[in-house]
């Protein structure tokens, strides 16, 4: 493959469309983008080297994930009833590093989330790094790390991943 | 403000229900500041996230801010964390090591007990200016105790020793710190935070709640009525229904409640499985072994207490296990402090494990801990209705007992818990000022 394949455009489409499908709350078709050996990583500390061996908001692999959408479209998932809506803004985005070889990249962008249930809404904002592998015409989700402004606060409930 | 008398106290609190302002009235929230934050011995924190020197972690007692301190001198101290010149807040870190504490504003230096180091520009005061007044010190909490690691504090200078206050709750400490092979805990695996709109006792009410289990976290109970796995390797776990066998066993847990000072637990249901078989669990075996002995090591790895709810702010799991530090911020809102505990000696495997499965059973975007907090919401938007005055809690008035130490015991989903904590709570709050 060419490097002309991480070329800017094509992985900010490729996060518009992540972005998509978490907002129309296509969670299964979501997990599908992670690789099989994929992660979905959301530190809790700004500094966090390693998701093994300390807490984390988030820290799914598609194990996890299936589980968690299981439960997102459980018929009495209370925490969501309503569900919240959301809103994920890509922004920023930059390839940081392309490693030829191994046909993958790793890709900074700028997430502004706004989420609303029950007459709060809420905004995040995030630094989020994906590790992009080359599959076929698209790509697969290495792993996806958001790094919350706020991510040592304490937070309201949160359903929908960033 | 009118202060609350204790026979107006008294009349909120019944045998089978309590009166809903408990949770709504910011005078009865300023006088639990006051009465209950202010005289009990609370959790402020544990010594394995103040391991070195100049290591320090922020706390509070009710609504004092407080820092937990590792000094020189080995020990660890509670100190206000307050410049003791203007009132700044020394540190704004929740976590942070440092030779001296240094208010911003002046520059006045403090040592890591909370001893007075250094006035700025000194020639300033005259010299009857008494630098050794223990009042220019960022003064110590009346009263601090560190048990097996915990470290509680009291705002006041009298009152039961901790023992006495933790009474048979204490045991449930015990228990825990010995599944430790080195015989101490670890809780520097990070924190969970979270914030519901709703008062503190929801939360300590919940946490001995085993009512609610199949119905809150209907979402996390699969087809076959089994929740999902929260070991490593495990494909599903404990089966969860208000019916049947699963039921059956539930109602086996025992239910206890302390006779003073308000400490509750939720014992295990009886274990149909053996323990684990894997290697890393062998290997943690093993090295239980190698302290105690066979004997003692199986003695420990029996599960009995589920949830322990120690009055007034702290609670401790032993299924996936974890401290929670409950943080009372107003009437209406709480934070919540959840920290992944770790047994030192254990196989870094088996560590990292329970780290991970907090994850996903309490941290704000979790599969449990997320429907808890919608209810919590929801009880207060109801609660502060006009719809009834009245909380129920009458689950197994009729069948509460005392155990061999006076405290109380049943079985199941009753609310024999609940019932102390409230009793507690009026003996807290009825004490003359």
């Amino acid at each position: 493959m060419t490097e002309a394949r991480f070329d800017r455009s094509a992985v900010e489409a490729f996060l518009i469309h992540e972005a998509a499908l978490l907002d129309d709350r296509e969670f299964e078709q979501w997990r599908d983008l992670f690789d099989e050996d994929g992660y979905y990583w959301v530190p809790l500390r700004p500094d966090q080297k390693s998701p093994e061996g300390e807490s984390s908001l988030f820290y799914d692999d598609r194990k996890v994930m299936q589980t968690r959408i299981e439960r997102l479209r459980h018929p009495r998932i209370h925490s969501q009833t309503p569900p919240h809506r959301t809103c994920h803004l890509i922004g920023n985005v930059a390839i940081t590093e392309t490693d030829a070889a191994k046909s993958e990249c790793t890709i900074r962008s700028s997430l502004m989330m706004a989420d609303y249930r029950l007459r709060v809404q809420r905004n995040f904002a995030a630094r989020v790094t994906h590790r992009l592998r080359a599959v076929g015409d698209s790509f697969k989700i290495a792993w996806k790390r958001v790094d919350l402004i706020n991510c040592d606060d304490a937070f309201e409930l949160i359903a929908v991943p960033f | 403000m009118n202060a609350i008398n204790p026979a107006e106290l008294r009349a909120l609190i019944r045998p089978d229900r309590v009166h809903r302002s408990l949770y709504t009235d910011p005078a009865i929230f300023t006088l639990e500041m006051k009465n209950l934050f202010g005289r009990a011995w609370v959790y402020v924190g544990h010594d394995s996230l103040v391991p070195k020197p100049g290591d320090y972690l922020a706390s509070r007692i009710g609504s004092e801010p407080v820092l937990l301190s590792r000094h020189t001198d080995g020990k660890v101290y509670v100190i206000y964390n307050r410049c003791s010149h203007r009132g700044a807040a020394v540190c704004n870190e929740e976590r942070g090591n440092v030779k001296l504490f240094r208010c911003p504003y002046h520059g006045w230096t403090f040592a890591t007990n909370g001893d007075l180091d250094a006035v700025s520009m000194r020639r300033g005061y005259g010299p009857d200016f008494n630098l050794n007044d223990p009042a220019l010190n960022m003064g110590q909490v009346p009263r601090m105790e560190v048990y097996r690691g915990f470290v509680f504090a009291s705002l006041s200078a009298e009152g039961p020793s901790l023992a006495e206050f933790l009474g048979h709750a204490r045991e449930s400490l015990d228990e825990i710190v010995d599944r430790a092979p080195d015989g101490e805990l670890d809780l520097s695996g990070g924190v969970h935070k979270y914030v519901f709109r709703g008062n503190w006792k929801l939360q300590l009410e919940n946490v001995v709640d085993m009512y609610h289990v199949p119905f809150s976290h209907e979402s996390t109970i699969s087809r076959s009525g089994r929740q999902f796995g929260r070991r490593p390797g495990e494909e599903s776990a404990s089966a969860i229904s208000d019916k049947g066998a699963a039921a059956d066993r539930w109602e086996q847990r025992v239910a206890w409640g302390a006779a003073q000072y308000g400490h509750s637990y939720a014992g295990h249901q009886p274990v149909a499985e053996g323990l684990p078989d894997d290697p890393v669990f062998k290997e943690y075996v093993a090295a239980l072994e190698a302290r105690h002995g066979k004997a003692r090591t199986e003695e420990i790895l029996v599960p009995r207490r589920h949830n322990t709810a120690f009055f007034p702010n702290m609670t401790l799991q032993a299924l996936n296990y974890h401290v929670r530090v409950i943080i009372p911020l107003a009437v209406d809102r709480t934070e919540i402090h959840v920290y992944p505990v770790q047994f030192k000696g254990a196989p870094a495997a088996m560590n990292a494990g329970f780290v991970r499965h907090m994850n996903v059973t309490h941290s704000a975007a979790s599969f449990i801990q997320t429907d808890d907090l919608e209810c919590f919401r929801r009880c207060q938007e109801g609660i502060a209705t006009q719809g009834s005055d009245w909380v129920w809690f009458a689950r197994g008035t009729d069948t509460d007992r005392e155990d061999e130490h006076g405290d109380f015991i049943n079985k199941g989903t009753v609310e024999t818990q609940q019932r102390a904590q409230h009793a507690a709570w009026l003996h807290f709050m009825s004490q003359p000022a």
